[in-house]
């Protein structure tokens, strides 16, 4: 298992593509967090006193993980896809040939690093994010008792999100169809879900990846949502279907 | 040493290996032989855990490839020139095959020093040409100084001076007590690089034996020169299968050298020239795998 691990973070290492979907996955957090953090403070003024007291600065500040979520859904699906794409796969398979322990030490690397880069995104789009609310005296700091789980909520369903898509990659060995999947479920799925009757999407939109993602770093409990933990279960239940199902092709077909 | 034993791959309900059973032994450069779409990558994909088998099996050193736990310190291979990330650069491509198979970093320059790749290590494998990928290709075959080597169609895309490079390179692997199977479409240079063959059409054996054995099979044919060529004609017609003028001598299959001087002698005619004529590998292996060539040119209607 060393020598898979380490065969995969040398195929990682020198990949400047990497470094680059990481400080975009980035980046887009913080912007993101920055322009919703901005908008509420502008807001701030006309805001009631019940209205303060219910605010949820964390999660404002936090609303970044909207936009990371697609750039980390795509380094877990072109994790897998690449290698088919150029035909790297069978130099890999040559080199190990357990296609279960390849898929394996594939996933570790870039949990590890979808982790890391959610974390950095985390941190800094929270910091942007409070630094703007500031301005209103809606900011709460680094002491917030809820801030904790908000940090680990959002980085968890960061890092499921990666190893959804390299998931799908495995099962579908294709950048193209693998994005379009991941894009429709996480983008696509909550707008088009909007135009169903209020009644159905209280019914269902708490199964959406999405609502999950919003859940995980929000501090405020909503009626039609799962709660954090229980709605990151039931996204690593997704997980874990479509990684079945990526696993037994990966073993299965030839590559 | 590989082994394949009774192996038959089918897609769909096609054949594409029937059956086929060979041996490959250390020492010596066995060539593959067999027309387009005879196989030959089947087999190689086969024995090296790429592709699996409908029935039959393949081992090296009697395991299977997907039992060895570094493959490839135990048999390098060279399926495709692909196979590589393009955006990487060379020596980048085969430091993560030595981490994966717990080899010192250092091995990736050593082979590409081998093949004559050392002044291109830093570059991306985007630019590089064909003959140069065949080259990288081989270079990653060589990475774990594997006692056996796989070699799928290596003298694609090299220069004359890679081919003639690639021959004495793979008959000192093979001297020096290495396993080598090369698989070519160029008959005539297999005859120069390989000792063994393998030929096999449609999926199946025809032939394992030695370079000299299977030219020696083939049909040859006698030529003969004589100032009574007529006479002679007319008396080798019931013996010979066919005969054919070439210029001003006349070219006999189906009857032996002695047979020919034999009636000659009783003839009494004068002979200029009683020579073997031996088949070229090319003409051998076209003779013996005209009946199993899938894709043969059709004549216009
Ligand atoms: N994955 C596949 N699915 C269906 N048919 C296949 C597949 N791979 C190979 N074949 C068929 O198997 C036959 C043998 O192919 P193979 O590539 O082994 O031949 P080959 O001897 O290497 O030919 P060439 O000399 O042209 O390289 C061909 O008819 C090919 O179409
Ligand atoms: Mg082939």
């Amino acid at each position: 298992m060393i020598d898979s691990l380490a065969m995969e973070w040398q195929k990682l290492r020198p990949l400047h593509k990497t470094s680059r979907m990481v400080a975009l996955a980035i980046t887009m957090a913080v912007v993101v967090s920055a322009i919703v953090a901005a908008a509420m403070a502008s807001n701030g003024a006309q805001m009631s006193l019940s209205d303060r007291r219910g605010f949820d600065s964390v999660g404002t500040s936090l609303q970044g993980i909207n936009a990371a979520v697609l750039v980390v859904a795509a380094f877990g699906a072109l994790s897998v896809t690449r290698e088919y794409a150029t035909g790297m796969i069978r130099t890999t398979f040559l080199t190990q040939p357990g296609r279960l322990r390849v898929l394996t030490a594939k996933l570790g690397i870039h949990a590890a690093v979808a982790g890391v880069a959610a974390a950095c995104a985390c941190l800094a789009a929270f910091a942007v994010g409070q630094a703007l609310l500031n301005s209103a005296g809606l900011s709460v700091g680094w002491g917030n008792s809820h801030l904790a789980a908000a940090l680990g909520g959002g980085v968890i369903y960061l890092v499921l999100v990666c190893l959804w898509g390299a998931a799908l990659g495995a099962l579908l060995r294709s950048s193209s169809s693998a994005i379009t999947w991941l894009a429709s479920l996480l983008v696509v799925a909550p707008v088009i879900v909007q135009i169903l009757p209020q009644h159905v999407i209280d019914l269902f939109g708490r199964w959406l990846p999405s609502q999950i993602g919003q859940q995980a770093i929000s501090s405020s409990p909503n009626a039609h949502s799962f709660s954090a933990w229980i709605g990151l279960t039931v996204l690593a239940g997704y997980v874990a279907v479509t990684l079945v199902a990526g696993a037994w092709r990966m073993a299965r077909t030839d590559p | 040493m590989i082994e394949v034993r009774g192996l038959t791959k089918r897609y769909r309900d096609r054949s594409v290996v029937d059956n086929l059973s060979f041996r490959v032994g250390p020492g010596a450069v066995t060539g593959f032989l067999g027309p387009n779409g005879s196989g030959k990558t089947t087999t190689a994909r086969v024995i090296l855990g790429l592709t699996e088998p409908s029935s039959g099996t393949a081992t090296i050193g009697g395991r299977r490839y997907r039992d060895l736990r570094h493959p490839l310190r135990e048999i390098g291979a060279l399926i495709d020139p692909g196979g590589v990330n393009p955006n990487r650069t060379a020596v980048e491509h085969l430091r993560w095959l030595a981490a994966g198979s717990r080899l010192h970093s250092r091995r990736a320059e050593e082979v590409l020093g081998l093949v004559g790749l050392a002044g291109a290590a830093g570059r991306k494998v985007s630019g590089f040409s064909l003959g140069m990928r065949q080259r990288l290709g081989i270079a990653a075959a060589l990475i774990g100084d594997p006692p056996v080597l796989v070699l799928d169609e290596p003298i694609n895309g090299l220069d004359p001076e890679g081919i003639c490079w690639l021959r004495t390179f793979t008959q000192a692997l093979a001297a020096e007590g290495r396993t080598v199977f090369l698989s070519s479409h160029l008959m005539s240079e297999m005859a120069m690089t390989a000792t063994e063959l393998i030929v096999i059409g449609r999926g199946r054996l025809i032939a394992a034996e030695s370079v000299t054995a299977f030219t020696e099979r083939a049909d040859s044919s006698v030529r003969v020169r004589s100032p009574q060529l007529d006479l002679l004609e007319v008396a080798l017609a019931g013996a010979a299968t066919s005969m054919w003028r070439v210029d001003d001598a006349l070219e006999v299959a189906g009857i032996g050298i002695e047979r020919v001087g034999a009636i000659a002698r009783n003839l009494g005619v004068q002979l200029h020239e009683l020579s073997p004529q031996r088949a070229s590998l090319e003409d051998a292996f076209m003779r013996l795998t005209a009946d199993a060539s899938e894709y043969l040119p059709q004549p216009a209607a």
